[in-house]
């Protein structure tokens, strides 16, 4: 009897705070506990999941990657692409009550680009100053012409924090985020949640769901499980082995869209044996990028030809994915034996790739050792060039710029292949200063021929964004960047 | 008793300072680049250089543990690398919650193994102590995450009784913190209520074949008697060792359970400050672990004395 009494508490208790936690609660699940919640110093891509509900950026992209009005109704670029003023939105305010007009947009870029340990230094670096030139209006006046400005701006470089609690908070700000978003935060308890409540006088209209709570699982088989238990209402990603299920579910809505970023093989140029263009060329024409997207992916990557996935802007169809071709493969080795190590992290994708990597390699002759180390030394190898070729992909950018120019110009900071070549470095440098898109995509693409045929890295997959929801839940747009904007959903 | 609980624990300073050199020493040789993992791919020489200065990584390894130690001992761990909070604070958010769950798997564990354990001695070789026997390998068998995934099947997805994941502090809503617990501590408590039946089990089988044991039905006292009074007082001793070997393993052991069910402790701050190079947590979770598993064992010396009254600490 006992024993029966105790379950039935312990199961109303359950349903008691179910039924408290109210419909308007949405509960994501991310695989990982975004670590740092300041524009500034965040440097995951998942604390961007969470940043996006906070804060408002000057622009926004839409669904086509187009730079949309944000913050900013208006903009024009002047002075041969060194002057970009901006009209901003008036009567805005920041959740703390702070007004935000164009001295607070001023502190929160003059914050971002300035800060001790900021990470948005390099890709605002072209910045000169930043001059409030009325309430309502601001200017960004540029070194140089940098074209991909304002595609940086929809990301954490636009994101404008307030000012009165950044000052406050000091290094602490990460931990009490303040913006002028359609959410404000609420609080954190590590590993178990971030609690985010609408902003009921958001300037765009109030969010309709009451309050977002993201909750982070790493193991991808415990996300899954905890949307089937409805612990949580959306994860993001999905494991590409659980996609058919979840797609045959009836309760379930599955989004699979293209991404903005790029997986493949580093080759460090630098030393032997991949000082040698011919072994790079070999390697890369072993690999078969259609097989590896059916087999170890199930289909949820796209097979990629360069550094821009299909539908983003520098796009061009000049450029086709490398077919397998063993026989050239042979030829390039022209006799000689070649073995090398490839590095990579661990993982049990990561695994598998480089397992199916190492069988291709191998029909050519080529025998490669896996050697795995976790990320950061993996990186610090990379930085060192102290590696044979590597395993790293990169989450990509809204600006065709940043999917490109940092990788291949010479000591650019994510060039760790130490590749250097005159001619590209000349032609990247031309595109980043071009504005018209059509012009960008032309030089990019003689840079890219130039790239591919010197094969420093060779492309293998663009990800795309796997989002699962319930039913219910309506509203969410498909935005290539791949984080969840909440403002529009709505949970019935 | 009270003097050789002093003695006990002044002579284990030594001890514990070993510690803190290996902890140290540790957590400095696992490989990787702290500055490096924090800023990612994004990172500019000169940020991390001013990063590496402002965590103190250019100073003298002597110079980081000495300051490292001061704080120690004054429970201040430093602040976690990923999120600029305090790591003594972090440890007294996590340490309840994962102590809470160890005690609940024990108590589990306990009412599994103890009737189990005096059942299978009793009833040695009979059909009964078989079954037991199977159910106790299968136990110790059993990997925590397939039982725990297991569960989380049947009763959240399949019957929908219980939520599969989270956690709610037992001051808030008691109720909603033991159902949440109750999976997990299942989870944990399975795999030790299997290594505990066995080892009362041959404890007890060994006490009942004791001359005095013998006695003691011989004098004609019931057979309940003679195990509860005579028998089992003196089979606990072991029994009582293994319990805070267990104890000391479920708080490491937690590590897999806490991931499964998204439990924020003890083990899931330590498994991602791994993955994310946050070496102070790293170093304050590993030094109060030590900590606490000496505790433990101490605390079990102790409380020998309390079962059987032949053992005086004088």
């Amino acid at each position: 009897m006992r024993k029966s009494q105790f379950l039935m508490a312990f199961l109303s208790a359950a349903f008691l705070s179910a039924a408290s936690a109210s419909a308007q609660t949405l509960t994501v699940g991310l695989d990982a506990d975004p670590p740092r919640l300041d524009p500034a110093l965040s440097t995951a891509l998942v604390d961007r999941q969470v940043m996006n509900q906070i804060f408002d950026k000057l622009v926004d992209l839409d669904v086509n990657l187009k730079v949309v009005p944000a913050l900013a109704t208006s903009w024009k670029v002047t002075n041969g692409g060194l002057t970009y003023t901006f009209k901003l939105r008036s009567g805005v305010k920041f959740t703390d009550g702070t007004v935000l007009d164009a001295a607070a947009v001023k502190y929160g870029l003059d914050r971002n680009r300035t800060l001790e340990g900021s990470a948005r230094k390099n890709e605002m670096n072209s910045i000169k100053e930043v001059k409030v030139i009325d309430a309502q209006t601001i200017q960004i006046n540029l070194a140089q012409p940098y074209g991909p400005l304002l595609a940086v701006l929809t990301d954490r470089a636009g994101m404008i924090v307030s000012p009165t609690a950044a000052k406050k908070a000091g290094a602490d700000f990460q931990n009490n985020p303040v913006g002028s978003g359609p959410f404000a935060f609420v609080s954190r308890v590590r590993q178990d949640n971030i609690t985010l409540n609408a902003n009921k006088s958001y300037w765009g209209g109030a969010p309709k769901i009451d309050k977002l709570v993201y909750r982070p699982f790493t193991d991808g088989d415990v996300r899954y499980a905890n949307l089937l238990s409805g612990a949580v209402q959306a994860i993001t990603p999905i494991d590409p082995k659980d996609i058919s299920k979840l797609e045959q579910n009836a309760k379930f809505n599955v989004l699979n869209y293209p991404g903005i970023g790029f997986q493949g093989v580093w080759f460090n140029v630098t030393r032997a044996p991949f000082n040698n263009k011919n072994f790079r060329q070999a390697v890369a024409a072993t690999i078969d990028r259609e097989a590896i997207a059916k087999s170890i992916f199930y289909g949820t990557v796209t097979p990629a030809a360069g550094p821009f996935p299909p539908g983003t802007p520098a796009a061009s169809s000049a450029i086709t994915v490398q077919k397998p071709n063993i026989a050239l493969a042979k030829e390039k080795l022209g006799g000689k034996p070649l073995s090398f190590t490839l590095l990579t992290v661990p993982g049990s994708v990561t695994t598998q790739l480089a397992q199916v990597y190492q069988a291709m390699f191998a029909q050519a002759g080529i025998t490669a050792k896996i050697e795995q180390v976790e990320f950061g030394t993996l990186l610090d190898r990379a930085d060192k060039q102290d590696y044979d070729a590597l395993m790293l992909g990169w989450s990509g950018r809204p600006d065709p710029d940043g999917n490109i120019y940092d990788f291949f110009v010479t000591d650019g900071t994510n060039n760790q292949a130490g590749y250097s070549n005159k001619t590209v470095d000349s032609l990247l440098a031309k595109a980043r200063a071009q504005t018209a898109m059509s012009a960008r995509t032309a030089t990019y693409n003689v840079a890219l021929s130039t790239i591919i045929s010197d094969t420093p890295y060779t492309w293998v997959y663009f990800q795309r964004n796997l989002v699962a929801s319930v039913k219910g839940l309506t509203g969410l747009k498909p935005i290539p960047d791949g984080i969840l904007r909440f403002k529009d959903v709505d949970l019935k | 008793m009270a003097v050789f609980a002093l003695r006990r624990l002044l002579s284990s300073i030594p001890t514990l300072l070993i510690v803190t050199v290996i902890v140290f020493a540790m957590v400095k040789l696992l490989p990787g680049d702290p500055a490096r993992l924090i800023l990612g791919q994004e990172a500019t020489p000169q940020a991390l250089e001013e990063l590496r200065r402002s965590l103190g990584l250019d100073r003298s390894l002597l110079q980081q543990y000495l300051s490292w130690l001061g704080g120690a001992v004054r429970l201040d761990f430093g602040t976690s690398l990923t999120d600029n909070s305090s790591v003594s604070r972090l440890i007294a958010q996590k340490l309840p919650v994962t102590l809470e769950l160890a005690l609940f798997a024990m108590l589990i564990s306990l009412l599994i193994s103890l009737p189990a354990g005096i059942l299978s001695a009793v009833r040695r070789n009979t059909w009964v102590d078989r079954l037991l026997t199977l159910l106790a390998l299968s136990g110790i068998s059993l990997p925590n995450f397939f039982l725990g995934i297991l569960l989380i099947y049947l009763f959240s997805i399949r019957l929908a009784w219980i939520p599969a994941s989270g956690y709610t502090s037992l001051l808030e809503n008691p109720g909603r913190n033991l159902l949440l617990l109750l999976l997990p501590a299942i989870t944990l408590g399975v795999g030790s209520a299997a290594v505990l039946t066995r080892y009362l089990r041959s404890s007890l089988s060994e006490t009942l074949n004791q001359d005095y044991v013998r006695t003691a039905h011989a004098k004609g006292l019931p057979g309940g008697q003679v195990i509860s009074k005579h028998a089992l007082r003196n089979a606990l001793i072991p029994f009582l060792t293994a319990f805070g070997l267990q104890l000391g393993g479920l708080l490491g052991g937690a590590v897999i359970t806490e991931q499964i069910f998204s439990i924020p402790g003890f083990g899931r701050l330590l498994v991602d400050a791994v993955f994310t190079r946050d070496l102070p947590v790293i170093q304050g979770v590993v030094l109060v672990s030590a900590v606490a598993v000496f505790l433990v064992s101490f605390l079990v010396d102790l409380s020998y004395a309390a079962v059987d009254p032949r053992i005086r600490y004088n």
